[in-house]
């Protein structure tokens, strides 16, 4: 891997609606950057405040909630 | 797996009768096997041929070998044989050699199969009047004038341009936008319908608001005969759109000619004062109406269905689902144009009709599957399969699955890896299954595609190798992987890997989870005696189930009693006393009269209450209820009503033509009013039923005396559907229809104890005066005050004080709660058969939860924890009421408080999760420490 | 005995007079044809005619003829409806539904009868269900998506 800033995105998405969406994405073969790494979630609603300090203060480079 | 599917199908014969028919189904090949096709689209791709893409109306393209649209059921591929090269010219099959799984086979000859059914319910739906009939509109001809159904493809996200807004001849943005409504309807001149569609202008209205939506300052322009809004919150939606920009124009454009370079449109059009004017637009939209498709006609043909006038299949106005050959159903479109909800309604009532006729035989035909019993495995320690999907080359061909394998092996508590073709074929479930036994697997990772699609599949396989159904996880590295980083296989797989450890971490925390089931009290209560409490009593009882229903006053039958006729003239009477006797004999039906709800306790399945009758208490259970509250009549205070005894409500007018005709004979001119307390500021809707019914009125008048000078005076006039066949009819018998405004309303003066009438007359310009014998008001329909109803089930009112139902269109009889069904004027205005209609497809509704003996409630639901010290943030924040505090006894002997979680209301989205400070409550499947696991697997790739 | 004309009744029922005599000739009206365009029916006969379809017994202006006892049909409430309707079935019946069609309103029918404990035959002409929904971008009034 050639040493280029690769950031590291956390995606919390509800089952019902985002993450549906991701899906349609990969149905339309719609191209995005792979740095997402996706948190299903039953509603995004359940994300503990926690859960995102936590994972931005140890280097995430972003945390996205979509719901 | 009790529905399955005939697609590419035809009913070519009907034999037999009601409980037993031999229907015989022409199947025309696919070409593909279904059994095969992973839809992984790969044969699209290679596929050279390209047609016009009738999903997209023609206005995108698809292959020749395709699905009809990306989330369709079932997702399998089809060849069509029209398009096919290899069907015209004997050679091609690209997608036979480029099919992973081997399931083209061009040899597919169809078949024919025979079914034994007990009823058949027909839903062929309608077709779009084709404008181009109607020369003058230019469609066809005029490159930017395009149908309303063809501008919904332009508009949506999933569309020929990706909801990118673009007009046809220049692919430009428009700016300004035209509607042209009753396209095809609304026709006196044969060549369209002459009935009104129905769901033209809120098409229209909406059509206009998302174009503002996706072309911010775009000039939307709507030109209409009657702005038809007449269904629940449409009003509402109509008074927002005109406040948002949208301009309504009262015109029926005559011509619609091609702009300058033929792009764009000049629409020619004769405005409200009678001046001819040309304005021009980027685009224009015909708002075509609905008819009746060749197919229905063949299908009626096939089923020896009347129809009617207009080719819609005939129905009375007391079930409006029930054809004239009985064991026939019908719903949908194909009875008459509708609305989504209406459709809706109609197909759970027709589906508890069939149901109805075949009580004798309901389950005998169904299945259920069995499962082995399930393994303990909550003690052992995790030892986890991991399952790599290549899914053909879907994504084998992307990411590297066997690098992926050999990485999945170095994870902690993996314990067997394997990589397959296709994960979820029925070979590799079996071997999935065996796998499980053979090395005693105990939780299981399937790096695939996703779990929306998916999961219920792996849970299943689990379930069958005797393992907890909860105990399974997916990396979703096809949808959310390969697919979408396909130029990218190096950080696809770096990806890829990140999701299974992600899995992998969350799968070693997984634990088996039970579904509690409620027993189901097969009981039901309905609320309120007029015609839909009456009818759905009729039906849950029918059904075989018992029924209490509470009626308020001393008298069954409500509203009803004051009814002459419906719009299709039949008489109300005899049905409603007809209804009343087979309520009040039926044996599973329990009447209570003067009988009122005074408390509510429990949810779906085992409601208990407590009920007053004739002031005595008396405790009452029942599984589920059906509210049919019903509504009233708005006594006017304008309008002299009450001052002067010749102005009468629509009602008081029906009441004297029944007793007293001979007096309106008698009578000199007579005057109706519409929109009396309807559609104006704080009641924004309309009543629906008063159009119809003061048309109608107007009719009887002139058939009683053909001179009698009869004037209705509206703002628009809303005889929807069918029920403009009612004002042509008016119109020929000389009824005279004058518009007014809400700025400028009808006076109403009385000199010399006579009444006068002064309309402004909208192409004169000027006052007209009338001074009719009879002052006639259609005043709106209220909802009765639901008293503490509404309190004691938790349900919703909307701000006119009308029930909320569900969903508006996907669940127009389920109330707000569960097991709480609405039907009737409680949820909004709307005339007998509708009310039939909703009543019966609310029974429908309650009885899918009265078939069953429990219920089994999903297993993703929240748990109170030891952590739980009684706070109570959560109760506050969660949405379906399913916490509340309780007290208990703690183990030092002392009080404590703590929260408990009713699972029948709990829906698992975890508000009282992420708002908890000390873990005290937790969704299963989703827990905090599930949930941290996935995050500190993001984290260690860092 | 009571005599109805053809067109009155036709008339009532909102159907063309053909198709009153292809129910007279299929045994669907209970009735013999009688002098002219009249229809003989018997007083309970006639009864049951107007309840099924809801019709004003006078304004079928019924002439009695022969040994006729009220001059007008009663009408008696029927008990339980089905209880005619399973009269009429023809052998065993059948716990599966057939629906034709797979719009919304196909589809909504076919869940609820499942859940009710039928076996459904869902039948479609194209090659996926969805019908004239799926085609739709949003729905009002709430502009949702109409997917």
């Amino acid at each position: 891997m050639e040493e280029t800033f690769e950031p590291v995105v956390l995606g919390f998405l509800c089952n019902w609606c985002a993450y549906a969406g991701a899906d349609l994405a990969g149905v339309s073969r719609l191209q995005y950057p792979p740095n997402l790494r996706v948190i299903r979630v039953n509603c995004s609603g359940m994300v503990h405040p926690e859960l995102v300090v936590k994972a931005l203060s140890r280097g995430v480079d972003g945390v996205l909630v979509m719901g | 797996m009790n529905i399955e599917l005939h697609t590419l199908s035809q009913v070519a014969e009907i034999h037999g009768g009601p409980g037993n028919f031999t229907v015989t189904l022409r199947k025309n090949p696919r070409y593909v096997d279904p059994d095969k096709c992973i839809a992984c689209g790969l044969c699209a791709e290679k596929c050279p041929k390209k047609v016009a893409d009738d999903y997209n109306l023609g206005v995108g393209k698809r292959k020749a070998i395709y699905i009809y649209y990306s989330q369709t059921v079932p997702l399998k591929y089809a060849i069509d044989p029209d398009a096919c090269l290899y069907f015209a010219k004997g050679k091609c099959k690209a997608c036979e050699k480029f099919c992973p799984t081997g399931a083209i086979n061009f040899e597919d000859q169809g078949e024919t199969v025979t079914l034994k059914v007990g009823a058949l319910i027909l839903a062929p739906g309608y077709r779009p009047f084709d404008p181009g009939v109607l020369a003058p509109y230019g469609y066809g001809r005029v490159p930017d004038v395009v149908t309303g159904l063809e501008y919904e493809r332009l508009l949506s996200a999933g569309g020929p341009f990706q909801g990118h807004l673009i007009r046809p001849s220049d692919h430009q943005e428009p700016r300004r936008v035209a509607w042209i409504q009753c396209v095809g309807s609304r026709s006196q001149d044969g060549r369209g319908n002459p009935y009104c569609s129905t769901v033209c202008c809120m098409y229209a209205v909406k059509q206009a608001l998302v174009t503002a939506d996706h072309l911010p300052g775009a000039e939307t322009t709507i030109f209409y005969m009657d702005l038809r809004a007449h269904n629940k919150e449409f009003e509402r939606y109509y008074v927002n759109a005109q406040a948002k920009g949208v301009r309504f124009v009262r015109a029926r454009p005559h011509s619609l000619l091609p702009g300058p370079k033929n792009r764009g449109v000049q629409v020619e059009y004769v405005g409200e004062d009678g001046r001819p004017r040309r304005e021009d637009f980027d685009l224009a939209v015909l708002s075509v109406g609905l008819e009746a498709p060749d197919s229905a006609q063949e299908l009626a043909r096939t089923a020896a269905l009347d129809l009617n006038q207009f080719r819609f299949v005939a129905t009375n106005g007391f079930n409006p689902v029930a054809t004239s050959r009985p064991g026939i159903y019908v719903c949908g479109a194909a009875e008459s144009p509708k609305s989504i909800p209406r459709a809706v309604m109609d197909a759970s009532a027709a589906a508890g009709e069939a149901a109805r006729s075949l009580v004798a035989a309901r389950g005998t035909l169904t299945r259920e599957k069995t499962y082995p019993p399930e393994r303990d495995v909550s003690a052992d320690e995790p030892r986890i399969g991991v399952f790599i999907c290549s899914c053909g080359i879907n994504i084998a061909g992307v990411i590297d699955v066997k690098g992926l394998a050999e990485y999945a092996r170095t994870l902690p508590h993996v314990a067997f890896v394997e990589n397959n073709l296709f994960t979820c074929s029925t070979d590799t479930q079996d071997l999935i299954a065996a796998k499980i036994r053979e090395l005693n697997l105990n939780r299981i990772v399937i790096a695939a595609c996703t779990p929306r699609t998916h999961e219920a599949l792996f849970q299943d396989t689990l379930r069958e190798a005797g393992l907890n159904p909860y105990l399974v996880e997916m990396a979703n590295i096809r949808n959310q992987g390969s697919w979408v980083h396909q130029h990218n296989p190096a950080y696809a797989t770096l990806k890829a890997r990140d999701q299974v450890r992600m899995a992998v971490a969350k799968a070693a925390l997984d634990y088996p989870l039970t579904r509690e089931a409620v027993p189901v009290v097969q009981q039901a209560l309905v609320v309120g005696g007029g015609v839909a409490g009456l009818t759905a009593a009729l039906e849950l009882a029918e059904q075989g189930y018992a029924v209490t229903l509470l009626e308020k006053t001393d008298k069954l039958g409500g509203n009803a009693w004051h009814l002459n006729r419906t719009w299709k003239g039949e008489e109300v009477r005899p049905f409603l006393t007809t209804l009343i006797a087979q309520v009040e004999n039926h044996p599973k039906i329990q009447v209570l009269k003067q009988a009122e709800l005074t408390s509510v306790s429990g949810s779906v399945g085992n409601f208990r209450s407590e009920v007053s009758v004739a002031g005595e208490s008396r405790s009452l259970s029942f599984g589920v209820a059906v509210l049919a509250l019903g509504g009233q009549e708005y006594k006017p205070e304008e309008y002299l009503y009450g001052r002067h005894p010749r102005v009468l409500t629509a009602l008081e007018l029906d009441a004297l033509l029944r007793e007293k005709p001979a007096d309106l004979k008698a009578a000199g001119p007579v005057v109706f009013i519409q929109c009396v307390g309807s559609r104006e500021p704080g009641r924004m809707y309309c009543s629906r039923t008063c159009c119809t019914h003061s048309v109608e009125n107007a009719i009887r008048l002139k058939e009683l005396d053909p001179d009698k000078p009869v004037y209705i005076l509206y703002r628009d006039l809303r005889t929807y559907g069918l029920r403009e066949t009612l004002a042509t009819k008016a119109r020929e018998l000389g009824v005279i229809f004058i518009p007014y405004t809400l700025e400028n309303k009808p006076q109403v003066r009385e000199a010399d104890g006579r009444l006068q009438v002064t309309v402004t007359d909208p192409i004169l310009g000027l006052p007209v005066q009338l001074a009719p014998d009879y002052l006639v008001l259609a005043s709106g329909i209220r909802p009765h005050d639901p008293g503490g109803l509404v309190e004691l089930f938790k349900l919703s009112v909307n701000e006119d004080g009308f029930f909320n139902e569900a969903h508006p269109k996907l669940r127009p009889v389920d109330s707000t709660v569960d097991g709480v069904f609405l039907a009737g004027l409680c949820h909004h205005p709307k005339p007998l058969e509708e009310a039939v209609s909703q009543a019966k497809a609310a029974a429908t509704r309650a009885g899918i939860i009265l078939a069953r003996s429990a219920m089994e409630l999903d297993a993703i639901k929240s748990e109170v924890t030891s952590h739980c010290d009684g706070c109570g943030l959560c109760v506050d924040v969660c949405p379906y009421l399913a916490l509340k505090l309780e007290d208990y006894q703690g183990e030092d002997g002392r009080r404590h408080r703590r929260v408990a979680s009713d699972k029948a209301l709990c829906k698992g989205c975890g508000l009282c999760e992420a708002t908890c400070p000390k873990e005290g409550i937790t969704v299963h499947g989703f827990t905090l420490p599930q949930l941290e696991a996935q995050v500190e697997a993001v984290l260690e790739a860092l | 005995m009571f005599v109805v004309h053809l067109v009155a009744l036709a008339k009532a029922i909102g159907v063309h007079r053909n198709t009153i005599r292809n129910w007279v000739k299929s045994g669907r009206l209970p009735c013999r044809p009688g002098p002219g365009k009249g229809l003989v029916f018997t007083p309970e006969d006639l009864a049951h005619l107007c309840q099924e379809f809801h019709l004003d017994p006078e304004a079928l202006a019924p002439r009695e003829v022969g040994g006729g006892r009220e001059a007008q049909p009663r009408l008696v409430p029927r008990q339980a409806a089905p209880a005619t309707r399973e009269d009429n079935m023809t052998g065993n019946v059948v716990g599966a539904v057939m629906v034709v069609g797979g719009g919304i309103a196909g589809i909504q029918a076919a869940l609820d009868l499942a859940d009710s404990g039928y076996y459904v035959h869902l039948v479609e002409a194209k090659a996926g269900i969805g019908g004239k929904m799926a085609q739709l971008d949003k729905t009002y009034p709430t502009n949702d998506c109409a997917m």
